[in-house]
């Protein structure tokens, strides 16, 4: 059994250092040493503690921020399967309140944020057990339709051994179906150690790389060999757990699209439909759950009844979306470039600049010997507006606009944007569409 | 797209957040005033006096409802009110208003009625704004996401999530198609939040489309008021917009109309039902191309299944 190592450099586009020397400072919780949590605090002149425990949580905070804002292209459209492992080895309770319940609810909550990040990609899930594999859900655009399939407690028995490679090969079988302009990917929840295959899974690996399937795996108890192996070779990402925090962190990294290879620099056009809504006062069927209903939307080209976009049509198999959904996906394309830490030497400003919080002055900055000290101020390149640390992450993290460029004198504002990709010469088109 | 929305619960003795943004270009209000008939013109500093009224009216409603004002200019959005003040200042500002205005008035709402009022006159007296090539449109992109940062702040900082926040927005400008993506960001994170943006457009003809889908994928109310009916303009907020998210649900409000998010195509502009995306950059044709002329890209044809390209 071999320490996880944290994530290796050459599959990880957005590694910042620090987050690297935070992985390997931890590792499992039963191998942290005793740590005398007081003595990192230390009491200001007031005798005060909560200046340096905001310290704290500012810098754990800003670790998972930085992100690559660089101008890659990402794959906008993916079709994934969930592949969770309901072996015996998921009722360890290592993790709190036992492996596979943690499990199932984080995999809800994946499942919502993957469809608000990823509004027209599709997602299906596979369980692995008792030697075989089982697929709950086929790929789908419906985030409740997936969810509900978990919380059925039929379908979330544990039994026996998994079998890593009949749930890869099932996955593989779906996922050849999907057209080439989406990407293919898998991610699989493994706590069990061992697996039950029926022949080489060696094979089924080459399979999937010349299909161009991504898996990326997350392991609950220790790094396996042929987990790394597998994705080394399908170029996803491979992370083993060491508490609850972190596996969510683990599964969280795999929301944002993936950068699609500069080799792939052809586009397709997607046929779509943007279907009409109907409002009818007598309920009909919907062609999707076939239940009654009276509002919904009508397929662009089979004019079938659908309850909820954004989907496939069940009829003719034409993907049905609205502008909103597309438009929920730009902030991909232009990501809002990291703030940097202000020095303490350069913090002239008095309060930040979005959300007005007044900024530690330079007389308040005492603070213990054993804390280098920040000056709370993060600048934006752009419009150079100093902004408060949860600003700094909810505008990265959440609004994707830097309230700066966006409030401030800029007559400009068009290059702007222009800037942040250079692939987009006509950006105007987009503001355009919903004009008409 | 409503199930993250309905996941906040409201209570009725939940405190209330009210961030006000006020599109002050002045260009379009004089258009406004222009249009009224003679005699019962409504100008932006009418609008403002009502709005004050509106605004004392929410605090009233809950002794700690709280408010903030948020000006959307012409190449500018800040903060009316609260700001942030050095001591001395505040009380020197109160030491002026004591004498100007009414000693009878409670004091809270004339701190909020003062600030609003002496940062709009210098939002309006500031020089370097009057240069601004682009003065059709207004900052509403900005005023937003402002809005946002400080709704975040303010839900931050209160652990037993009491405090609910609403946006109000009173628009007069045409919508800047410059702005579409970042608005379309600020709903979407309005909507992750849960926090509803209700819309009073004031405009003789043109509804806000921009506008029109805040409020829609929000959970908002939309209200338009043609330039006559905006004389009853107080009427009107305190009945639509006044009442709080928890009283909303067993009043029947006007604006609930569902809206169609009709898609046009990039090249022509006219509205499609079924189009071809790019799925580099999502740019939407309404025919096959060679070229995707927004990200560039060649387009290779979709029958064939080149799988030397994919490299994923
Ligand atoms: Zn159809
Ligand atoms: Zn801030
Ligand atoms: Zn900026
Ligand atoms: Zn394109």
């Amino acid at each position: 059994m071999s320490k996880p190592s944290s994530k290796s450099k050459e599959f990880f586009i957005d590694i910042d250092d620090e987050t690297q020397n935070v992985n390997q400072q931890s590792g499992y919780v039963w191998e942290e040493e005793y740590k005398r949590s007081w003595d990192v605090l230390q009491e200001d002149e007031d005798g005060s503690l909560k200046r340096s425990i905001d310290h704290l949580q500012n810098r754990l905070k800003r670790k998972r921020l930085l992100r690559d804002t660089s101008t890659i292209r990402r794959g906008i459209i993916r079709n994934m399967f969930l592949i969770i492992d309901l072996s015996e080895a998921m009722m360890e309770k290592d993790l709190r309140p036992s492996r596979l319940d943690l499990t199932l609810s984080y995999a809800e909550q994946f499942i919502l944020e993957f469809f608000d990040q990823n509004p027209i990609s599709q997602l299906g899930i596979i369980v692995s057990k008792g030697g075989v594999a089982e697929r709950l859900t086929g790929l789908s655009g419906n985030p409740m339709d997936n969810i509900i399939a978990l919380k059925n407690k039929k379908n979330i028995d544990v039994d026996g051994e998994p079998s890593l490679q009949n749930s890869l090969e099932l996955a593989r079988s779906s996922l050849i179906h999907t057209p080439t302009h989406g990407s293919r990917e898998i991610l699989l929840i493994m706590g069990s150690l061992t697996s039950c295959d029926p022949g080489d899974i060696y094979e089924s690996i080459e399979d999937l790389v010349k299909d161009n399937v991504r898996v990326s795996i997350v392991g609950l108890s220790a790094e396996v060999q042929i987990c790394k192996y597998i994705c080394k070779r399908t170029k996803g990402t491979y992370g083993v757990v060491l508490n609850e925090a972190h596996f969510k962190d683990l599964l969280f990294e795999i929301i944002p699209p993936p950068p699609v290879s500069v080799a792939q620099s052809n586009s397709k056009l997607v046929m779509m439909g943007f279907p009409s809504s109907v409002n009818q006062s007598s309920p009909y069927l919907c062609a999707c759950h076939n239940k009654p209903v009276t509002s919904g939307y009508t397929c662009a080209r089979c004019n079938s009844n659908i309850c909820d976009i954004p989907t496939e049509c069940p009829i003719c198999e034409l993907t049905l979306v609205s502008s909103p959904h597309l438009a929920r996906s730009y902030h991909h394309l232009f990501p809002v470039e990291n703030y940097t830490e202000v020095p303490w030497n350069s913090a002239t400003t008095t309060h930040c600049f979005a959300c007005q919080i007044s900024f530690p002055s330079l007389s308040e900055r005492t603070l213990p010997k054993n804390l280098e000290t920040s000056s709370g101020r993060y600048n934006c390149q752009k419009c150079n507006q100093h902004f408060c640390i949860d600003c700094d992450v909810f505008v990265h993290e959440a609004i994707h606009n830097c309230p700066g460029c966006l409030a401030t004198s800029q007559n400009n504002l068009k290059s702007l944007m222009g800037q942040v990709n250079g692939n987009f010469e006509n950006y105007e088109n987009y503001e355009k569409m919903n004009l008409s | 797209m409503s199930s993250i929305k309905d996941s906040v619960t409201v209570n009725e003795d939940d405190a209330n957040l009210l961030v006000l943004i006020i599109d002050t270009n002045q260009m379009n209000w004089t258009k406004v005033a222009n249009k009224q008939a003679m005699g019962n013109c409504l100008t932006l500093q009418q609008i403002l006096r009502q709005l004050l009224a509106f605004i004392n009216a929410h605090l009233a409603l809950k002794h700690d409802n709280e408010v903030a004002v948020i000006a959307s200019h012409i190449g500018v959005s800040k903060f009316l009110y609260p700001i942030p003040t050095t001591r001395q200042k505040t009380r020197r500002s109160h030491g002026d208003s004591d004498q100007s205005s009414n000693s009878n008035m409670y004091q809270r709402f004339r701190v909020i009625d003062d600030q609003v009022t002496s940062n709009m006159k210098a939002l309006f007296e500031n020089e370097a704004l009057k240069s601004c090539p682009d003065k059709v449109s207004s900052m509403m992109a900005g005023a937003l996401s402002l809005a946002l940062c400080y709704i975040n702040r303010i839900t931050k900082s209160d652990e037993i999530g009491h405090i609910k926040s609403r946006i109000l927005i009173i628009s007069v400008s045409p919508d800047s198609p410059y702005q579409y993506i970042s608005i379309m960001n600020c709903i979407f994170s309005a909507q992750k939040l849960g926090i509803p943006i209700d819309v009073c457009k004031i405009s003789e003809s043109d509804n806000s489309v921009f506008l029109q889908q805040a409020s829609h994928i929000t959970g908002g109310r939309y209200l338009r008021l043609s330039i006559d009916q905006s004389r009853g303009f107080l009427h009107f907020l305190m009945k639509t917009f006044l009442p709080d998210r928890f009283v909303r649900r067993h009043l029947c409000l006007p604006g609930d109309e569902k809206v169609d998010f009709g898609a046009a195509c990039f090249c022509h502009k006219k509205t499609i039902n079924i189009g071809y995306v790019c799925s580099v950059c999502l740019s939407i044709y309404c025919q096959q191309l060679e070229e995707c002329s927004t990200c560039r890209s060649k387009v290779t044809n979709g029958v064939k299944r080149s799988k030397t390209n994919e490299s994923l």
